[in-house]
């Protein structure tokens, strides 16, 4: 393939005298070289991780040592609750502002696709805006369950972001009626 | 009538010029390379539509596996010895030259701080072997991971709390952690994920 580094005209000085110093070529073969950068290469683009993960930024609420001035409580019917379960779903429902022994909640369960969940946000969005003038005053709750998988709370965090939902929060599922649902749907609450 | 000659031409080719084109890939890989470091646990993260990218220094990993088990780390060597001298001052646990230096390259661990030193004195190949039990989080550990947070903070401020967790990890485990950072007054941190578009 490549050619051989044959010493040209046999031995140099050997040969002819009149040619003191003999021109030697300054040709090299760098076929070897180009061998050798390539398979570098190789390794490195291999071991390289090329997409960075990204992150998301979450902030909590400072726990409440020091008991600050209780605000008012929302207006139910300002919010959405999502509980997620551990079947890879979310239940979703409309807490009354009050509840007895027969109060109907009318809830669902979709999944977390963007026709699932996104859907019913949107819809709570516009439902909000139509009761109240401004879609940014509905309160999303998010309810995970301990069963539920931690994908679950990114994907729903994930859909606040993308439907720009401007209040929502993390709470543990401790309300009266929360435990109603989670024994509708046959979900563990603690 | 003449033979007509073919002149022989010679099948070396130029290499020079790929040569350097090969040396300057090369020279781009190497620089921009930053190799991933062996995982202690194989995590497989979830997508999401967030765009702010990781930072690149000052940062405290916490993994979480799918069986729950929590492994933390540091990014910066400085920092992780300045911590294990904080925890040799609170557990009272003893390490030589040998093991300090076992866990300045450490880059993720979960254990009882306690059994550290034991672990530390194994050599690293061996150390990959062994199936980390992940860190003390109940009481009983003696919120061992509320030091941890606590003592890294107070010796680097500037660390950023960064979050790993596998897809299918149990919110419960999620939560431990949250509560343990927010005990220590830590509400802000990252969750880690990869890129996705909204549309998916």
């Amino acid at each position: 393939m490549a050619e051989m580094n044959v010493p040209a005209g046999g031995g140099g000085k050997k040969g002819h005298k009149k040619a003191r110093s003999k021109k030697m070529s300054t040709r090299v073969d760098l076929t070897a070289m180009v061998d050798l950068g390539f398979l570098l290469i190789t390794f490195f683009m291999l071991a390289t991780t090329f997409n960075k993960p990204k992150t998301m930024e979450v902030n909590k609420p400072a726990k409440e040592d020091d008991k600050k001035e209780e605000e008012p409580p929302i207006k139910m019917s300002k919010t959405l609750s999502l509980m997620l379960t551990s079947r890879d779903n979310v239940v979703y429902f409309v807490s009354p502002d009050d509840i007895d022994a027969n109060t109907q909640i009318a809830m669902d369960s979709v999944d977390y696709s963007s026709s699932g969940l996104r859907k019913v946000i949107q819809r709570r969005q516009s439902e909000v805006k139509a009761q109240w003038g401004n879609q940014d005053d509905l309160f999303i709750m998010i309810k995970p369950l301990p069963k539920s998988k931690y994908k679950n709370i990114v994907d729903v965090l994930d859909e606040m972001n993308i439907n720009s939902v401007k209040r929502y929060a993390i709470l543990p599922p401790n309300d009266p009626i929360d435990s109603v649902i989670a024994l509708k749907i046959g979900e563990v609450r603690k | 009538m003449p033979k007509v000659k073919i002149p022989r031409k010679s099948t070396a080719i130029d290499m020079t010029a790929m040569c350097d084109v090969a040396f300057l890939l090369l020279t781009f890989f190497i620089l921009t390379t930053k190799f991933r470091a062996a995982e202690v646990v194989q995590i497989d993260i979830p997508s999401s539509t967030a765009q702010i990218p990781i930072p690149d220094k000052d940062i405290m990993m916490f993994n979480i596996a799918p069986d729950g088990r929590m492994f933390f780390g540091l990014d910066d060597q400085n920092t992780r010895l300045k911590l294990l001298d904080r925890l040799i001052e609170k557990y009272g646990i003893q390490l030589d030259a040998k093991q300090r230096d076992a866990f300045r390259t450490l880059e993720l661990w979960g254990m009882d701080i306690r059994t550290l030193p034991q672990f530390l004195s194994k050599e690293s190949n061996e150390r990959a072997q062994i199936l980390q039990p992940g860190l003390k989080i109940d009481t009983t550990g003696g919120a061992q991971i509320e030091d941890l947070i606590l003592f890294s903070r107070q010796e680097n401020n500037n660390l950023r709390i960064a979050i790993k967790c596998d897809k299918t990890t149990e919110y419960k485990a999620f939560d431990k952690l949250i509560e343990a950072l927010q005990n220590r007054k830590v509400n802000k941190f990252n969750l880690i994920t990869s890129a996705r578009t909204a549309k998916e």
